[in-house]
């Protein structure tokens, strides 16, 4: 197979990361490409002093499709972009240019061939026909065929090279076709592009070692050629102006350029005002921080060289973490003896890894643990089960590494202990233990105080977090469960280990969708909050003790039956009965009623295109069984139903046995469905005699169907919007792997699964292996890629699309009362009240900027406070995330609510919504009812709103930090269908539609282009707002 | 209990030949089946590739899982169906003998060909992976050539794929805009060939007439999640052929080669194998005289209690057309409906 070839930023950054960035037609730019620059980290011309400029050749619009830059980026961000595109996607190993630079070098090459020819017609390219028409194809790479001057001349490539980046670049080709043709001359403008400069061009060619030895280049050049000064620049760009240019002006950017890393990746945080530098903890902590950097922040030159060179950026790494931490975590981590107390754990572990190691930034450990480290009432750290069982946990753990440090286990006298052996461990390659105790915390914390879990729990799940953490979200997200239920679980899990191979898959699947389709009717109130426990338990408690797969059928019916009983109130029902209920509650209006069968039915599609067997079906034939074992001929018609479990076919084969076994080893597996097809049911229903044998045979083959069926309703609960996968690979829900038969090296089966055998054609397509757990984000992580972008150049964003998709669907919006709705539309609206109220109100644009600091980085604070100054809130607040209008408003409402103040409508409204209806008007109800799941960085699929700051990218699971701290969507959705009258019960359509829509309209360029999110949002809320969404006329059906 | 069969004429055979629906009853429980009327391309050469032309519908003879099938439109290039009576005629077109067309592979005459064309839908769909890098220009000028070609046909849709689908030109009659389309396409990332093509498929099915996919691809996926089969199946099930050209590259990787093969036939298309740019153009040209010579053959399926996968043949009927040779789509699954559309017969008790 060829291998691949490196040819743009696109491929670059899809080769790198998988994700998805794009460039377009400036023209066709929204009209709302000026907002969503906020978030953005590089400067803008509100606040950087009059900018230097430096011309790119030819047009912005050429230069950023060569770039891999978005075309709707300012201009102010197009070297920076440019310069952080250079240094990630540019080379191979240290020194080695990948395709992508060496096109965008060739393009540039091309495009000061274009200047010259444009200059002598005052920048603009023109041909009048074919006479004068030859430089410019030879620059283009293109000849005329047939002869020039024909109706039918075409232009084809001459120079494959050129005839590239002509293309590429996006040159109106077909326009000069035409006037070859004999049309009217043509006439491109070719201008160069003017863009702002941080300092000045000369600092940075003047700085770069490599100009130092070869000719002097100019800016462009300078970039192109040295990865250290595109990635200083970069770095710098997304700092603070003023810190940026103190730094510049102190240092010098030739003394910044071995740092340049340790400022990409942590340098966001710093902030340099009236010559101090800001520290975490702020003024009581200055002192700390003096002695650990070894300058004061009244020197922030020195303490910042001091800090950038101290052990190889770690100490930069710890202030970075630590100023992204709320005020209460700062205030406990930068006590003085914790602050240098757990630094020195930083360094205690004998490793020689970098904290600027990789592409992108490592250790997401150390910044989950400050940011969601659960202090209790007294300010100090939860240690679930109490410091004696972490004794125990730490002495007893497989890894060497973590025996070493249980060393200081002895010494394991209080919280902070603890703490710092995981900060100790939090830099290393193998932070299990730190995960384990992240997920402990997250799932005790929640928990009364009363019932915290008990120590013998936290030991066993510690035992089993290797094999089995993904499945503990369950027990965050519904702490009802007590430590019985918990034990329970992961000792019938570990009971179906050890049935045999043949039906140990089934019994995996069948346990597991069981539990899905139970945890889905509990977080839809189904279930009712004090009957939780119980029922948990006695929906596992059939699989406990299983040895025949006879025994799993009869357990899969009983789990079932006892499903129905807790929310129907009986124990028997159909196949309608389970699609209704995970359709959600009953509703008695007209549009709750057409939502809740618009879900049913989206539910009943998939089952379809599946080709699942009903539910009734596989229950009749159990029941004819039954009667059959105890003498009784069936009825004719349970024969005929059993005939369904022979009909499935396989699709019709493009490849022999042989060839996939050439092509797709150890992908192609349908081990599971060919037993299936084997299977005659009607046959044994129809003789006239069999044995009990034979009857506890066909019962356990009813298992099989029964798994695929139970499974298959978990798969459509949580289709993500334009899935494709769930509706036309009929295999797709019955090649889930649960037991890992299709694949050898993966061990750990119950945890989230891995996708196995994509883009492999003979593989017979791509399918799951492991468990359930995480099935929401599995599934739109698999059929993001059937969405299509709206711009030709874009890529859907592969590391924040599964992770909107699953906001999308998993929330629903069953109980949400209207005033709830309207609410939320309140807060945003509140939010945005108070911040044009603080261009005129000093102490309250303190207030607010204090609220807000904990969710704004420097330069995006910076730049708030100085449009409230300038009286220029209104340009910003399009560029607010509406999560942070939402969080102003309810962090004012509790802080200075008694505070009089003149307030605006919707602050004046929203109080008395909260005085006259507190039970539906408060911060815990509104969370749990708009917020989404956080399944990485809270361990907890249970909705929710995380008052966090936007974090940083990450590599690997921990990429999924950046779509988990995005809550903004969901928020705004709902403030559009309150605008528009819609009942909440509608978002349960709206909120997927919106969130596909959005996502196809997303034009970004990098990991953090927040404001492209924010563009594609905001886009489509105008076209909603406007009706011109695709389905209008359903939407309006339902409007009140 | 009632097993009903449910034979519906998709929409747009509704709109075109009226409301034309059978319903057949048995006694089985309560599964349904959507079954649309079946319309096939149907190209008939003799031995040397040559396109026959000029047969009537009483030459044709259509089973589907062996039973005879009545046509119930008939037409020949970009003449209008008609449709057929009981016997299966037209009433006023005394059928020709039958001409062998000599097109050569390299072009029929414009003329011809725009005649025959009008009436399609194609869909061109474009491999812009980084596979395609290397020829990614020479592909585009000859889609461009393509398309210029296709001057009197109805319209053209052209879409563009790596990792993710893009639908850069919807179907319209606006030359100058697929021209810009085309040249608009930015080469990189993963491939997912499959995706792309069953999205496509999906679009092409939507609309009324002859449907056609033109994929222009090195032939390697690396990044799609559903299977060729299923891509096949679908396309087979909604009327649409496939035709595919590649490049060299994929003749020299097994797994493409077999797929291109094999779904084209499938489907009633063909593959090419281009070697160069040359071939490409060749290939295109190609296509399009497959596309002018094309019969269209449609009828409503009989009662037939098979649920699956429906084989369906064609042949030519008397000896002196037994020489020629017959391609056409080879089955197809009628659409399953059925299971939790609410059997509601026995809600038994789930205890055991």
């Amino acid at each position: 197979m060829k291998a691949h070839l490196c040819v743009s930023a696109l491929i670059a950054c899809s080769l790198l990361t998988c994700v998805s960035f794009a460039r377009s037609n400036r023209d066709g730019s929204s009209p709302n490409s000026h907002l969503a620059d906020m978030a953005s980290s590089t400067p803008s011309e509100n606040e950087a002093p009059a900018a230097a400029q430096f011309t790119i050749p030819g047009p912005e619009r050429s230069f950023l499709r060569m770039a891999g830059i978005s075309q709707m980026v300012r201009p102010e961000e197009v070297l920076p972009l440019l310069s952080r595109n250079v240094f990630i996607e540019g080379y191979q190993g240290s020194s080695q240019p990948t395709e992508f630079l060496i096109l965008l070098r060739r393009y540039v090459v091309q495009a000061r061939e274009l200047t010259e020819l444009a200059a002598k017609n005052d920048m603009v390219i023109r041909v009048a026909g074919c006479e004068d028409a030859q430089p410019l194809l030879h620059i283009l790479g293109y000849r005329t065929r047939p002869d020039c001057g024909k109706s039918d001349t075409a232009l084809l490539t001459d120079d494959p090279e050129r005839a590239f980046l002509t293309i590429d670049s996006g040159f109106p080709l077909p326009d000069l076709e035409r006037t070859l043709q004999g049309g009217k001359a043509f006439e491109y403008p070719f201008a160069p592009s003017p863009v702002p400069v941080i300092f000045a061009g000369s600092e940075w060619t003047m700085a770069s070692k490599k100009n130092h030895t070869e000719n002097s280049r100019d800016l462009l050049d300078t970039i192109l050629n040295d990865p250290a000064v595109a990635r200083l620049y970069w770095a710098l760009s997304r700092i603070e102006p003023e810190t940026a240019g103190f730094l510049q002006q102190s240092i010098g950017l030739q003394k910044l350029l071995p740092y340049a890393a340790v400022l990409d990746f942590y340098g966001r945080e710093l902030s340099i005002s009236g010559g101090r530098i800001s520290v975490p903890g702020g003024v009581a902590a200055e002192s700390a921080w003096n002695d650990l950097v070894g300058a004061s922040p009244d020197n922030p030159s020195a303490f910042v060289s001091k800090m950038l060179s101290r052990d190889k950026g770690w100490l930069a790494a710890y202030f970075d973490v630590l100023s992204r931490a709320n005020r209460e975590q700062q205030a406990y981590f930068t006590d003085p003896h914790r602050l240098k107390f757990f630094y020195s754990a930083l360094l205690s572990m004998d490793s020689s890894d970098k904290p600027t190691r990789g592409t992108f930034r490592p250790v997401p450990e150390m910044l989950l643990l400050v940011s969601r480290l659960p202090l209790d009432s007294s300010g100090e750290p939860q240690v679930p089960g109490g410091l004696d069982t972490w004794k125990k946990i730490l002495e007893g753990h497989h890894q060497n590494f973590v025996r070493k440090v249980a060393k200081q286990a002895d010494k394991l006298a209080r919280p902070d202990d603890l703490l710092r052996i995981m900060f100790a461990l939090s830099r290393t390659h193998e932070s299990e233990l730190l995960q384990l105790y992240m997920a402990l915390g997250e799932l005790d914390s929640r928990r009364s105080p009363e019932h915290r879990l008990a120590p013998a729990t936290v030991q066993l799940l510690a035992h089993k977090f290797e094999d089995y953490s993904d499945q503990y979200r369950i027990f965050s997200e519904f702490p009802e469960l007590g430590d019985d239920s918990i034990t329970r679980f992961l000792e019938v899990a570990q009971s179906l280990n050890s049935v045999p191979m043949a039906f140990r898959a089934n019994a995996f699947g069948t346990l597991q969708a069981s539990v899905g389709i139970w945890q889905i009717l509990a977080r839809q109130g189904q279930i009712s909050q004090p009957h939780l426990d119980e029922s948990w338990q006695r929906v596992i408690r059939p699989f406990a003790s299983i040895h025949s797969a006879a025994q799993l059928y009869d357990a899969g019916r009983t789990s079932l039956g006892e499903i129905f009983r807790f929310s129907l109130g009986k124990p028997h029902g159909s196949q309608d009965d389970i699609i209704e209920l995970l359709a959600g509650p009953p509703q008695t209006t007209p549009q709750g009623k057409q939502m809740h069968n618009e879900v049913a039915n989206r539910i009943r599609s998939v089952l379809d295109d599946q080709r699942l067997v009903s539910l009734d079906t596989l229950l009749s034939v159990g029941d004819g069984l039954a009667e059959k074992e105890r003498g009784k001929h069936p009825e004719e018609y349970v024969v005929l139903l059993a005939a369904q479990t022979r009909e499935f076919e396989m699709p019709r084969p493009i490849f022999s046995n042989g060839e996939r076994t050439q092509w797709a080893a150890g992908i192609y597996n349908n081990h599971h469905t060919d037993v299936e097809m084997r299977t005659d049911l009607p046959k044994l229903l129809k003789a006239p005699t069999v044995s009990r044998a034979q009857i506890e045979e066909a019962r356990g083959q009813l298992a099989s169907f029964l798994r695929d069926t139970l499974v298959g309703l978990n798969y459509a609960y949580y289709e993500p919007p334009g899935a494709q996968a769930l509706h036309n690979n009929p295999l797709f829900v019955r090649s889930h792997d649960f037991a890992g038969e299709s694949v050898t090296g993966i061990s750990s089966l119950w945890q989230a699964p891995v996708l196995l055998g994509r883009g492999t054609p003979a593989g017979g397509g791509a399918h799951f292996v492991g468990s359930l757990a995480d099935l929401p984000y599995a599934l739109a992580e698999l059929e993001q890629d059937f969405i299509s972008p709206n711009s030709v150049q874009a890529l859907v964003w592969g590391e924040m699309t599964p992770g909107m998709l699953t906001s999308a669907i998993l929330p629903r919006w069953w109980n949400v009362s209207p005033l709830e709705l309207h609410a939320v539309a309140l807060y945003q609206k509140s939010g945005e009240e108070l911040l044009t109220a603080s261009e005129k109100d000093e102490a309250l644009r303190a207030d607010v900027l204090a609220i807000l600091s904990s969710r704004l980085l420097p330069q995006q604070a910076r730049r708030l406070e100085q449009a409230m100054r300038a009286g220029k809130v209104a340009d910003i607040i399009p560029q607010m995330m509406p999560a942070d209008a939402f969080y102003l408003a309810a962090e004012f409402q509790q802080k200075h609510s008694e505070q009089p103040r003149v307030l605006g409508t919707s602050t004046q409204e929203l109080q008395e919504l909260t005085r006259q209806h507190p039970d539906q008007v408060n911060w815990k109800r509104l969370s749990h009812d708009f917020g989404t799941p956080h399944p990485v960085m809270a361990q907890n699929y249970g909705p929710e709103l995380l008052n966090v700051a936007p974090m940083p990218p990450f590599a690997g699971s921990s990429s999924r930090f950046l779509p988990e701290c995005w809550d903004s969507p969901n928020l705004y959705w709902a403030r559009l269908a309150d605008e528009a009258g819609y009942p909440p019960v509608m978002l349960n359509r709206l909120v997927p539609e919106l969130t596909q829509n959005m996502i196809q309209k997303i034009f970004a360029t990098d990991f953090e282009d927040w404001p492209a999110l924010l563009r594609a949002m905001h886009e489509t809320g105008a076209e909603f707002r406007q009706g011109k969404l695709g389905s209008p006329q359903r939407i309006s059906a339902v409007q009140h | 209990m009632v097993r009903t069969f449910h034979f519906a004429a998709v929409l747009s055979f509704l709109l075109f030949l009226g409301n034309e629906t059978a319903t057949r009853a048995q006694d089985s429980p309560d599964i349904h089946v959507v079954v649309n009327m079946v319309q096939l391309n149907v190209a008939v050469t003799d031995n040397k590739g040559n396109y026959i032309t000029g047969l009537k519908p009483s030459d044709f003879a259509i089973f589907e899982d062996g039973i005879k099938e009545k046509p119930a439109t008939f037409a020949e290039g970009d003449a209008p169906a008609h449709r057929l009576d009981d016997l299966g005629q037209e009433a006023s077109s005394p059928a020709p003998s039958p001409d062998v067309s000599t097109g050569s592979s390299d072009g029929t005459s414009p003329q011809t060909f725009d005649q025959l064309v009008a009436g399609s839908n194609v869909f061109v769909l474009f491999d812009t992976s980084d596979y395609m890098y290397r020829g990614f220009v020479f592909a585009q000028d000859a889609i461009s050539e393509f398309i210029r070609s296709l001057a009197k046909a109805d319209k053209i849709a052209f879409y563009s794929y790596s990792r993710d689908l893009s639908r850069v030109a919807p179907l319209t009659a606006d030359r100058g805009e697929l021209l810009q389309a085309v040249r608009s396409t930015v080469a990189g990332d993963q491939a997912a060939l499959y995706n792309a093509l069953l999205l496509t498929l999906k679009d092409a099915a939507q609309n009324r007439g002859r449907k056609v996919v033109v994929v222009f691809s090195n032939g390697p996926d690396n990044s799609s999640v559903v299977p060729p089969e299923d891509v096949a199946e679908f396309a087979q099930s909604s009327g649409v052929s496939i035709y595919m050209i590649s490049t060299q590259e994929a003749r020299l990787e097994p797994v493409s080669t077999a797929v291109f093969d094999r779904m084209t036939a499938a489907t009633g298309g063909k593959a090419y194998f281009a070697r160069n740019w040359r071939d490409e153009h060749r290939a295109f040209a190609s296509i399009r005289d497959d596309l002018a010579h094309l019969y269209s053959l449609s009828y409503y399926p009989k009662a037939n209690p098979n649920n699956g996968w429906r084989a369906v043949t064609v042949r030519l009927v008397g000896d002196r057309l037994k020489k020629y040779k017959v391609r056409t789509r080879n089955g197809y699954r009628p659409q399953p409906n059925r299971f939790s559309g609410g059997d509601k017969t026995t809600l038994s008790a789930l205890n055991p």
